[in-house]
């Protein structure tokens, strides 16, 4: 007999952080590398290239380092964005967001308390990382890092509809 | 409580997340023409595949940095071949103290062609007469008296000063709101970028936008 709902708090929060989360990553990888709001599209060298300003302008990077995160973070963010959606190996995925939102955050802090006038570059728009830019990936980062501890602690627990039931306790007038 | 401060947090990361979305529509990608260009503080050919409009405030640290790591080398590789067609626009910062006058020696300066000249000794000198208000030294030092009996002149004229008005109002239109910022026009495209770049970072960028 089934002990309790399959849809509890917990698996509720894994289930919203995998869409909140799946869409954001989904949605900045694809800004980044297809530019969705400049007519006439331009190319994906171009869109590449572009990003790499913005992530040197964090002025964290030597200049090879920069070109290595802008070819490969955008379709990272589009590959991680998809796999949270589908939930396939969450507490692998989950946890490298959480270290590519910590990396994001400690970025934005930075620059923030060093008081760099510089553009967020996080969904390839002219929006100036501000404090609510901190406050949003400050955010952004417990939301996932709540989701992964959940995903560990769900994936520790029987799950109600795969669990074998427990044994009813036999009375002495069976026996 | 503990369910609903959860929430919460949830709720409010959404929340960020979509103002951010909602940006989107304010990006300046409609406005590709080219106005309002003073020649004078124009380097390079109008016909050249790119175009880089430079919002910049000669009292900002930040654009003497991009001078002085940049400019040079922009000029040389790519605005004297040809590739890029190098627009200077004035966004002088109300913060900054000294900015308009350094804008209203400089533009002075275009009108006797000597730009480019004061252009740099205002970017050499800028911690001296950041510290003195002396702007008028600063530009003497590379003018001959008689230049600048005209440069004094001119940068008192109420003409100068709209044309200044102008660049800070074509740049609200960007939402410039910081010094550096270049816009880069290339086949009808329009890139805002704000603050400095590495010469590398943006040759890349430069010979993609070329070569598309």
């Amino acid at each position: 007999m089934m002990q309790s709902f399959p849809l509890n708090f917990r698996r509720a929060f894994i289930w919203l952080g995998r869409m909140v989360l799946g869409g954001i990553f989904l949605y900045a990888g694809y800004a980044k590398l297809v530019l969705p709001t400049m007519h006439p599209r331009p190319p994906l060298g171009v869109a590449l290239t572009f990003f790499a300003m913005q992530v040197d302008s964090y002025q964290l990077l030597p200049p090879w380092g920069v070109t290595f995160v802008a070819h490969t973070l955008p379709f990272a963010e589009v590959a991680l964005g998809l796999l949270l959606l589908v939930g396939w190996g969450l507490r692998i995925w989950s946890t490298l967001v959480s270290l590519i939102m910590a990396g994001f955050f400690a970025a934005v802090v930075r620059s923030y308390a060093l008081g760099l006038e510089i553009n967020c570059g996080c969904f390839a728009t002219p929006e100036k990382l501000t404090g609510v830019t901190v406050l949003r990936d400050g955010l952004l980062l417990a939301l996932v890092l709540l989701m992964t501890v959940f995903a560990f602690q769900e994936a520790r627990a029987s799950h109600p509809w795969t669990a074998p039931e427990k044994p009813e306790p036999q009375t002495p007038e069976a026996q | 409580m503990k369910l609903r401060l959860i929430l919460g947090v949830m709720l409010l990361a959404g929340f960020a997340a979509g103002s951010d979305f909602g940006s989107l529509g304010t990006q300046a990608q409609t406005k590709s023409t080219l106005v309002d260009v003073d020649k004078a503080k124009a380097l390079g050919s109008p016909n050249a595949p790119v175009t880089m409009e430079v919002f910049s405030d000669f009292q900002c640290p930040a654009c003497k940095a991009y001078y002085d790591a940049v400019w040079r080398r922009l000029i040389d590789n790519y605005v004297n071949t040809g590739k890029v067609y190098l627009v200077h626009r004035d966004f002088p910062l109300p913060a900054h103290a000294y900015s308009r006058v350094a804008a209203n020696y400089a533009n002075a300066a275009a009108r006797i062609g000597k730009y480019t000249m004061v252009e740099r000794a205002l970017f050499e000198a800028q911690e001296a007469w950041t510290a003195s208000g002396d702007v008028d030294g600063a530009v003497a030092r590379v003018l001959t008296p008689k230049e600048m009996i005209k440069v004094r002149a001119l940068a008192k004229a109420d003409a100068l000063k709209a044309g200044i008005d102008k660049d800070v109002e074509r740049g609200h239109l960007f939402n410039v709101s910081q010094t550096p910022t270049t816009i880069f026009h290339a086949k009808g495209q329009t890139f805002p970028y704000g603050g400095q770049v590495n010469y590398d970072i943006l040759r890349q960028f430069l010979d993609q936008l070329i070569g598309q």
